[in-house]
């Protein structure tokens, strides 16, 4: 039975801007943030299938190198991308992350652990170069477990902030903080909604590292492109299943807002449907006439939009599930405008400042990556 | 009370100050091994020293594991830690200064980004580039210490912010400047203290003697101003935070002094390196490290103990209950909790009815949501440990608590709660006293003065103890018989007959001078 004096009484200090900001800012940065966990844990998961799969080893194990070098930077990538989101949740829902990440406290603060040891080990198998040593991959794969196992946690601890008639009972079995959220029959397809996705994006790396070989290296670009683009196509076509595993496990009312009962949310699931279909026929046109231009540009485009709606869905169902607790309106709005517009200014100069960093450096010419004046190399 | 309270059986407290800790010494590395990096560079390259030069690429890809990955990593670590451990401090300091969050996050980016760039730009890009991409980082990670000390500085001394709730007025606080300056200059040091582990692998004992020497030039001076940094530093905090440091409990000031003999010791084994710069080991870099790593953490701990009783100064205690009511704040003011007590307005308690058979179970509650964010029963903290050494029975715990605010130089929060709840909370940790003296065996005025005075009086001549209690014994001991008629915060200890004449000698003779004490019986307030 759920005490409904549980719920934690926010702060007296006003929303420092309306509440809309502060909802867009999450989803913009939820969606880069994830975006960015697509790549690296994708990637990482299909670095290790690459080299353990049967075939041609000497293609495979360069993938996983290929991979493996990107990893260093996709993995700070995730973890930079998803500090705002976890500030911007806290904005907005703090009583309700706090407290779940209280209940299940010692997860949560493992994540920590995990993750540093999955970094230094992506480091580690980046650093073997192209050595074919055996243990950069069994690294690569303690990392990825490390990594499903901090998946695990975040979908635990996510579903236990919006259910709040689980607290009392689950704190005061055990206020030491070893909970998890394993009764909430959406766990695991959730989880596994995300894990899949991961694995589709990874695809998508593979097809876009083909790209950036496709014209120097054709017949490797060729072996990175059927491996990348199959297996986005076929987690894709498990996330239809994953998919309507979750939706069915969802409450009624929940599920029913994406069946029509909310016209915001049925059109995303309509756009995430169809973009996913759409995408499958498309990366399995471009696979048949080894076209990668198109499974790069118009896939990665689809996709792109595919994951947006599913993240603004992620958020209508959050919104679904506090329905009871939560009440936006109930915020006390204080615009800070006193450094509200600095931000606004730092963040657009921060972003340009970004793309100029990664334009000067080279990243968005590969051709010219690959071969630098070696006359600058640590010219004094 | 407002939120649970994660039950860590080793203490809350310490667990935040280990990762803390271990963060902030690669933190500050961060932003002056930024700098280190560029100056490095050019000196590397104006002298035409290839050899520091490949050194440093090996160093920077160290600076990149160290920082980058455990130092970004632990600094999330602490945001999950403070929420776990004071949810609802960091709720406020969420709202207040969320924008100035977001925009470290920005300098954030940029910071991690530049890093990377600048390790693997090692190979591709020309020289000039290459150390504008280290000073990019450098600024950004300097804008994000700035940031984020202006958020720490005013957890400890928010000034005129909890009168008008301004952003900037919290964040341009009186320790904003002092606490910066220290803080870089802590940063500059450990440049050149991490710089010494990497040079003492060096093979090239000319190359290594010459890291050697630059890393002295980053860590001598800096070491040698931080004294009169500090000095300022500690002059802007306001004089009753230190109080509680100066106190029976002087927490604030051992960790003051173990800070400056540490910082001593780094000075002088940074001096030691130079004697034989080109045969320094890795053991005794590490050595050189670790006692840094004591200095800093000790820092840290001086202004974790100065904040106390407060998590954000003036504002919100450490054990999350607002110092004054005010509207928004759900009813979890000292003050009003006093009037409605503990089980009234705590949410997560699993029991809210007091009989006369659960008094203990709930003041098992009570010791939970109030007194757990900072103590353990027998770990921590704890308050085991604190009873044994005083012998309270439990009336006597019972009036203690009353006066919880004045112990030790205000060092904790008042008890918040009703009568009926103190007493709870009593009878609680009565069951933890483990009495080893009789009160029927020789009574030493001086055992009685530490078992129940020293909390709040010292053996001072300004002491209102020893200033004020008339000198006649009789008198003397027939004034300890009423103490809140003495002051009206004073708990109503009833100290037997031959415990007050036992104290009533034993302060005469400390008036004396007895002991070597030397105190006198002028002044007093």
């Amino acid at each position: 039975m759920m005490d409904p004096n549980l719920i934690p009484t926010m702060d007296p200090n006003p929303l420092p801007a309306p509440y809309w900001v502060f909802k867009l800012l999450l989803l913009v940065t939820f969606f880069l943030h994830i975006l960015a966990m697509n790549f690296m844990l994708g990637g990482a998961v299909l670095a290790l299938a690459a080299r353990w799969r049967s075939g041609n080893r000497e293609n495979g194990n360069r993938m996983f190198f290929d991979i493996a070098k990107k990893l260093p930077s996709l993995l700070p990538a995730t973890i930079t991308l998803g500090i705002a989101p976890l500030l911007f949740v806290q904005v907005l829902y703090g009583q309700f992350f706090y407290t779940s990440s209280i209940i299940m406290a010692w997860p949560w603060l493992l994540v920590l652990v995990f993750l540093t040891i999955a970094y230094y080990g992506f480091y580690y198998a980046s650093f073997q170069g192209g050595q074919h040593s055996g243990k950069a991959g069994g690294v690569m794969l303690l990392s990825v477990v490390l990594i499903f196992i901090i998946g695990f946690v975040y979908s635990n601890n996510l579903t236990l902030s919006q259910t709040p008639s689980r607290w009392g009972g689950k704190y005061f079995a055990n206020p030491a903080g070893w909970n998890l959220n394993l009764s909430e029959l959406t766990l695991i397809p959730r989880f596994l909604h995300f894990f899949t996705a991961a694995v589709a994006v990874g695809g998508l790396l593979l097809v876009l590292i083909a790209l950036a070989k496709w014209k120097r290296d054709g017949e490797y670009a060729r072996c990175v492109f059927q491996f990348g683009g199959k297996a986005f196509m076929y987690a894709t076509m498990a996330q239809f299943l994953v998919g309507i595993w979750f939706l069915a496990r969802l409450p009624r009312d929940m599920r029913m807002l994406f069946l029509g009962d909310n016209t915001l949310a049925t059109i995303l699931l309509v756009v995430g449907v169809a973009g996913g279909i759409g995408a499958i026929f498309l990366m399995a046109e471009a696979l048949r006439k080894e076209n990668v231009r198109l499974a790069a540009y118009f896939v990665s485009g689809i996709m792109g939009v595919v994951i947006l709606s599913m993240s603004v869905m992620r958020d209508v169902l959050r919104d679904a599930y506090l329905k009871p607790y939560f009440h936006p309106e109930q915020f006390v709005v204080k615009t800070q405008w006193s450094v509200f517009p600095l931000f606004l200014i730092l963040f657009v100069a921060g972003v340009v400042l970004w793309f100029a960093m990664l334009k000067r450096y080279g990243f968005f010419a590969p051709s010219k990556r690959e071969n630098p004046a070696p006359s600058t190399r640590i010219s004094i | 009370m407002n939120y649970p309270v994660w039950d860590v059986a080793f203490g809350a407290g310490l667990l935040i100050a280990l990762v803390a800790i271990l963060h902030v010494f690669v933190s500050h590395f961060a932003v002056g091994g930024g700098l280190f990096l560029v100056l490095t560079e050019r000196k590397a390259r104006r002298n035409n020293d290839t050899a520091l030069l490949n050194w440093l690429k090996f160093h920077t890809k160290f600076f990149v594991l160290v920082t980058v990955v455990y130092g970004a990593v632990s600094g999330v670590g602490i945001w999950f830690t403070i929420g776990l451990i004071s949810p609802l401090a960091t709720s406020n300091l969420i709202h207040a200064y969320v924008w100035g969050w977001a925009i470290e996050w920005v300098f954030f980016f940029i910071e991690i980004t530049a890093a990377l760039l600048y390790l693997y730009g090692w190979e591709k890009l020309e020289a000039r580039l290459h150390e504008w991409y280290g000073w990019i980082y450098f600024i950004a990670a300097f804008a994000s210490m700035v940031i984020i000390n202006g958020i720490i500085t005013f957890m400890l001394t928010s000034g005129r912010w909890v009168e008008n709730h301004e952003f900037w007025t919290g964040f341009f606080n009186p320790t904003f400047f002092p606490s910066l300056a220290v803080r870089f200059f802590i940063s500059l040091a450990l440049a050149g203290i991490y710089a010494l582990i990497t040079a003492s692998v060096q093979k090239d004992a000319a190359l290594k003697s010459r890291i050697v020497r630059w890393s002295a030039v980053w860590i001598v001076p800096s070491l040698a101003i931080l004294p009169a940094l500090g000095w300022w530093y500690i002059r802007k905090i306001p004089a009753e935070l230190w109080a509680s440091a100066r106190g029976p409990m002087p927490t604030g000031t051992h960790f003051a002094l173990l800070a400056a003999v540490l910082l001593t010791v780094t000075f002088v084994l940074a001096l030691v390196t130079l004697v034989r710069p080109g045969r320094l080991n890795l053991a005794f870099s590490l050595l050189v490290a670790l006692v840094a790593l004591g200095a800093m953490g000790s820092f840290e701990f001086v202004r974790e103990a100065i904040r106390k009783p407060y998590v954000i100064g003036n504002y919100l205690y450490a054990n999350s209950l607002y110092a004054t009511p005010m509207p928004g704040d759900g009813g979890f003011s000292v003050e009003r909790i006093d009037d409605v007590g503990v089980l009234q307005t705590a949410k997560w308690l699993k029991n809210r009815q007091l009989t006369k058979d659960n008094q203990v179970e709930i003041g098992r509650e009570v010791f939970r949501v109030e007194c757990e964010s900072c103590h353990t029963t027998d770990s921590y903290r704890g308050v085991k440990r604190y009873l044994a050494l005083r012998q309270w029975d439990q009336n006597k715990i019972q009036a203690m608590l009353s006066g919880l605010d004045l112990m030790h130089n205000g060092v904790m929060p008042p008890f918040a709660g009703t009568d009926s709840e103190r007493e709870a909370l009593a009878a609680f940790l009565t069951t933890m006293q483990p009495v080893t003296s009789s009160p029927t065996g020789v009574i030493n005025g001086k055992t009685v003065f530490e078992r129940n005075c020293v909390m709040c009086h010292r053996v001072r001549a300004e002491d209102a103890l020893f200033a004020r209690l008339p000198k006649d014994p009789k008198v003397a001991s027939e004034a300890l018989k009423d103490l809140p008629n003495l002051f009206i915060r004073m708990p109503d200890l009833k100290l037997s007959d031959e415990e007050r004449s036992a104290l009533v000698q034993w302060v005469n003779t400390q008036r004396g001078g007895a002991n070597g004490t030397g105190i006198s019986s002028q002044g007093g307030n």
